[in-house]
């Protein structure tokens, strides 16, 4: 009895230190060897693997960063300016900072807004969607609204709002990393300058088409007036195949452009009060229901009878959005 | 009797249409003429608002070597050329024009209804017309004709092998010019047989067409004893199996042969053609006729029987136009399709206009067309067993699910022919086809840009 | 007219669902059922209700309050369990036996792998070994009541494959075995004694087999290559020595081969999805049930070669593709 006990811990020891030596020679053998500051620079780095940075994950992102030996080309969107400070520390480059990011989402058509013209009763993919038709409703630009980007984002920075039929970004999920612009089949998503104290101001509208084409689509398209750009005293906005576009690097968030937009394309986001015809005292105007965030797109009360309804709207429907951001 | 030997569905057949002559339809007040009628690059729009045309004159030019000529189905006023929207709601350049009742035509076309059986012997002289009259591929995709045609030089073709199959559920306009218009199909069989210098010519009909087939064999020995143009044609009856007329099903069919994965049927010798195209072919180079009419089947479950119809309908008709003279949208239809059930189009946008590739008009039930909620696989391989191309589709649904591309291309998702076999069989209702199509498109841009030259 | 549908193609579907396909194993299955209920009596009924019902509300209950899922009942594949785990049972073993086979089929075979199309085993003959394994009592003795026709009196005993291991172990030959045992064949294809309760007729899981082949909702190569593989291969051995080795249609006609070829071996979820990976897998399943019969030391071998071929079904679908046009 005693023997086998003893014979047995004898030849399994004897196994796990043979092993044991083939395991480090295999080791030895086949150890690739690589630069050490990559994995310094991957512990520096957010672990999202998220691919916004362009590369396949930290790593891959991490071993650009060391063989290129500067960081112009490289930037991190999730950890934003610190992450990148800490990996010029461990390679002791230099880094320029840039400014924040978030996703935008271009399209006010809500149900109310665009009426839906067909009922799609295909696989709920805005890919799918996009390749077999125009979507449902008059508009050939709009969202689609299967959600591509809600799964494409990893931080639960989107939703989709299930009154409007539209994407929400929840500003304080979103990391800029890019995923929904990419998942995006009509190119809605755009990047932009997060701005002073998340104050924004932007087209929410792609539609390409002619005014009448575009308003009978969408009751809040841009319909490529260019009062927008004839009111920026910046330059900022330009019109293009009838779509105007602020240029975020130029915009000073004077708003001049939202009480001009006759259709309540150009949002306004996180101003404590709503944009006014200068002319006109703040405090004169509708009054301030939420000191931090505002419905976006109050054009000036002087304007088309016809258009005040639209914009009323606008702003409703807008509303669960910014109580969300909050 | 021959068939394809992968796959394939024996969907309901429901010809309801098929006794019902062409009959010819009125020219509306307004035609609409796209730009886009044909793969390829669409045609260059070369009239202005206010000019005046004639029936079968030339409105769009070909840009580039895939691409083809448009003429004017009318004789009238343009009124306006820009965007409309297509049958999908895509914005593409038409050509407005206001008709006028009496149609002038353009100078060199035959109006007559004399059948022209003798054969040019010169080929180019063929080939120059097909393309002048804007002849195009009627059997779905629309391709150039001429460019099928004229093969590059190292591929040599042997068989033609005419599409009579007409293996979509409800579709009947094949059907009809092939009892309507015979010998005028043999007579483009025949032009084709010249141009591209074979010897054998094939026309593939399926088996549920016993009409057809006794009436173009007929058509076929009477011709052959007129002149020895028309030797080495002859009528191949097919088994009924949907997708017969899939162009590489149809080459296995009569060939016993297969095309290559991404090849061309021309590799193996092959050149497909459909009967509407032949008829087509016959009218530009006997008559000089440009292609400006086809025939249209409007159909459907829920259509009262006197209302089933065969029409000649002439390019640019508003879809809407036809529907309203046919009596309007019957009760009960909830989707309209342009093509078969099988892989028509759903159109979103009715107020369209018919294009040279418009097959029907069908109508469907909300029952006939249900999408029941998608379950779980339960793996019992029916999509493969369906597959005409051999494929696995509840694999690539996988695959493309999880944005696999490598694994997509190694699994042939680019064979894929978008027959729709593996939705149509799959018993959980998993949109499989849906999500293969795009990821096809996806793959085959990947392969495309990894072999396009570096710049 | 209110607003047009739009959806890619095809518009159309052909006349099938899953719950249509389980209804028709179901249907397949009845001959065997209604056999077994007029052989083994109200206890067999009794068996039937516990393990259907168990089976049915085992898979409600982890959906609904689990899953957090709406139910899948409504596509009968735990019904196919049910009656599938009945079949497999002896009629005489107590209700309860069914109730904890259908909680291991359903909750432990079926659901942890995410339900309907997601298990690695079939759950019948999964929950059939787990059985033998935790209760060999009540699942090898097989004291039969009397039932509606016929029947015998309270027999008690093993089966013919038990009988003959016994007799082997015993160091007898077969033909003592048989003439001890007074064995025919014409009985094995009507009335199988002894037995679970859905093994007792051949004629009866034939006509199911016949059903489910024109209802085209199984292909024939996976039970037609187990059966030929087992009346092969037992005939190799039998040829050698027929003292020691049963024979070929001894081998087809008695234990759980019939059964588990027609009804467990073909479950879609669990088999190969090509034609020639059903072959493959058929083979293997036929040499594994005559190899454990003959040299295991259970007298049947069937469930664990399914079992153990169910294992190998991910490899053989990588490996056996269909032919591809033009490849």
């Amino acid at each position: 009895m005693t023997t086998t006990i003893i014979w047995t811990i004898a030849i399994i020891t004897i196994l796990g230190v043979v092993l044991a030596v083939v395991l480090y020679l295999v080791a030895k053998k086949f150890k690739v060897e690589e630069d050490p500051r990559i994995d310094e620079v991957e512990k520096v780095m957010p672990g999202a693997n998220c691919g916004g940075c362009g590369f396949a994950g930290c790593r891959a992102f991490a071993q650009s960063c060391v063989e290129a030996m500067n960081l112009d080309n490289n930037f991190c969107p999730v950890g934003g300016n610190d992450t990148m400070k800490k990996v010029a520390a461990v390679l002791g480059l230099e880094v320029k900072e840039k400014a924040p990011m978030v996703a935008v989402v271009r399209c006010s058509g809500t149900c109310a807004n665009r009426p839906k013209t067909n009922e799609y009763d295909g696989y709920q993919s805005c890919k799918v969607k996009a390749a077999l038709y125009s979507g449902d409703t008059g508009c050939f630009y709009g969202c689609l609204g299967c959600g591509d980007c809600v799964a494409a984002c990893q931080f639960g920075a989107l939703s989709m709002d299930p009154e409007t039929g539209l994407p929400v970004v929840d500003e304080e999920k979103c990391t800029a990393c890019g995923a929904c612009a990419r998942a995006c089949p009509k190119r809605i998503i755009e990047l932009r300058n997060k701005g002073p104290k998340n104050r924004r101001v932007f087209v929410s509208c792609v539609n390409m088409e002619k005014g009448a084409v575009a308003r009978k689509a969408c009751k809040s398209a841009c319909i490529g007036c260019g009062k927008c750009e004839k009111a920026c005293p910046f330059g900022a906005v330009k019109v293009e195949h009838n779509v105007a576009y602020i240029d975020f690097e130029k915009c000073k968030l004077c708003r001049k452009c939202v009480v001009e937009c006759p259709t309540g394309a150009i949002h306004d986001v996180n101003f404590p009060s709503p944009a006014v015809k200068p002319a006109l005292k703040p405090a004169a105007s509708e009054p301030v229901a939420a000191p931090a965030a505002k419905p976006v797109a109050q054009p000036a009360a002087p304007a088309a009878p016809e258009v005040k309804v639209s914009a009323a709207e606008t702003g409703k429907k807008v509303e669960p959005e910014k109580k969300s951001e909050e | 009797m021959k068939t394809f030997s992968i796959g394939g569905v024996h969907p309901d057949d429901k010809k309801i249409s098929a006794g019902s002559r062409i009959e010819s339809l009125p020219i509306p007040e307004t035609v609409y003429i796209s730009m886009a009628q044909h793969l390829g690059g669409p045609a260059k729009a070369i009239v202005a608002p206010g000019d005046r045309v004639r029936t079968g004159q030339v409105i769009g030019e070909p840009t580039g070597f895939i691409s083809a000529y448009v003429h004017s189905s009318v004789t009238g006023t343009v009124k306006s050329v820009g965007l409309r929207k297509d049958l999908a709601g895509i914005p593409v350049v038409h050509v407005e024009i206001k008709t006028e009742p009496v149609d002038e035509w353009a100078d060199g076309i035959d109006t007559s209804d004399t059948l022209v059986t003798d054969i040019p012997q010169d080929r180019q002289f063929i080939i120059d017309r097909i393309k002048n009259n804007g002849v195009v591929g009627l059997g779905g995709a629309t391709f150039p004709t001429h460019v099928k045609l004229c093969p590059p030089p190292d591929k040599k073709a042997e068989c033609l092998i005419l599409n009579g199959a007409e293996c979509e559920p409800y579709l009947t306009s094949d059907y009809r010019i092939m009892l309507e218009k015979t010998r005028q199909i043999v007579v483009g069989a025949a032009l084709m047989k010249k141009v591209l210098g074979v010897s054998r010519a094939v026309i593939g009909i399926e088996e549920n067409k016993p009409e057809a087939i006794k009436a173009m064999s007929a058509a076929v020995s009477e011709l052959q004893k007129s002149s020895a143009d028309y030797s080495g044609i002859e009528v191949q009856t097919l088994k009924k199996k949907y997708p017969q007329g899939g162009e590489k099903q149809l080459i296995d069919a009569v060939m016993h042969r297969q095309v290559k994965s991404m090849g061309l049927p021309i590799d193996v010798g092959a050149v497909v053609q459909n009967v509407a195209t032949s008829l087509a072919v016959y009218e530009a180079v006997q008559k000089n006729m440009p292609l400006i009419s086809n025939t249209l089947t409007v159909t459907g479950d829920c259509l009262p029987a006197e209302r089933q119809k065969n029409y000649l309908f002439r390019i640019g008709y508003p879809l809407s136009w036809i529907a309203e003279y046919n009596g309007g949208v019957p009760e009960g239809a909830v989707k309209i399709i342009s093509g078969g059930p099988m892989m028509g189009k759903a159109v979103s946008n009715f107020d369209a206009a018919t294009l040279k590739g418009s097959s029907s008009i069908l109508y469907m039930t909300a029952e006939q067309t249900e999408r029941k909620l998608e379950s779980s696989c339960i793996r019992c391989g029916k999509c493969a067993e369906a597959c005409p191309m051999g494929l696995e589709p509840f694999l690539l649904n996988k695959l493309a699910r999880n944005g696999m591309m490598e694994e997509l291309e190694a699994n042939a998702v680019q064979d894929c022919i978008e027959c729709g076999c593996c939705l149509y069989s799959c018993p959980a209702y998993i949109p499989l086809l849906d999500i293969i199509r795009v990821a096809k498109g996806e793959v085959i841009r990947a392969m495309r840009a990894r072999t396009a030259p570096k710049k | 007219m209110n607003r047009i549908l739009v959806s890619p193609s095809p518009h159309i579907h052909a006349k099938t669902s899953t719950s249509v396909l389980m209804r028709d194993v179901v249907i397949a299955l009845l001959p065997s059922v209604i056999v077994s209920i007029l052989y083994y009596g109200a206890a067999a009924i009794g068996l039937l209700a516990a393990s259907v019902v168990s089976c049915i509300l085992v898979e409600y209950l982890i959906t609904r309050f689990m899953f957090k899922a709406p139910s899948t009942i409504g596509d009968w594949s735990s019904s196919v369990t049910g009656v599938l785990l009945f079949l497999n049972l002896p009629p005489s073993c107590p209700w309860w036996v069914a109730v904890i086979g259908a909680i291991f089929a359903i909750g432990v075979v079926k659901m942890t792998f995410g339900g309907l199309g997601q298990n690695l085993f079939n759950p019948a003959i999964a929950a059939r070994v787990f059985l033998l394994v935790s209760f060999p009592t009540f699942m090898t003795t097989w004291a039969a009541p009397k039932g509606f026709i016929g029947g015998v009196d309270a027999v008690s005993g093993a089966t013919p494959l038990g009988i003959v291991k016994e007799g082997l172990a015993q160091g007898m030959t077969l033909p003592e075995i048989y003439a001890q045992h007074d064995f025919s064949y014409l009985q094995t294809l009507f009335i199988n004694i002894g037995g679970s309760a859905g093994e007792i007729s051949a004629i009866a899981i034939l006509a199911g087999f016949i059903y489910l082949l024109a209802r085209k909702v199984i292909r024939p190569y996976i039970t037609l290559s187990i059966l030929a593989t087992v009346f092969v291969f037992s005939g190799i051995f039998w040829l050698v020595n027929p003292d020691q080795y049963t024979d070929p249609l001894f081998n087809l006609l008695t234990g759980g081969v019939l059964l588990g070829s027609v009804f467990m071996a073909t479950d879609y979820v669990t088999s190969p999805m090509s034609d020639k990976g059903g072959i493959i897998y058929g083979i293997g399943i036929g040499l594994l049930t005559i190899l454990i019969r003959y040299f295991g030391s259970y007298p049947e071998g069937m469930s664990f070669a399914i079992l153990i071929m169910n294992s190998v079904v991910p490899l053989i679908n990588k490996f056996c593709k269909q032919k591809k046009y033009g490849r």
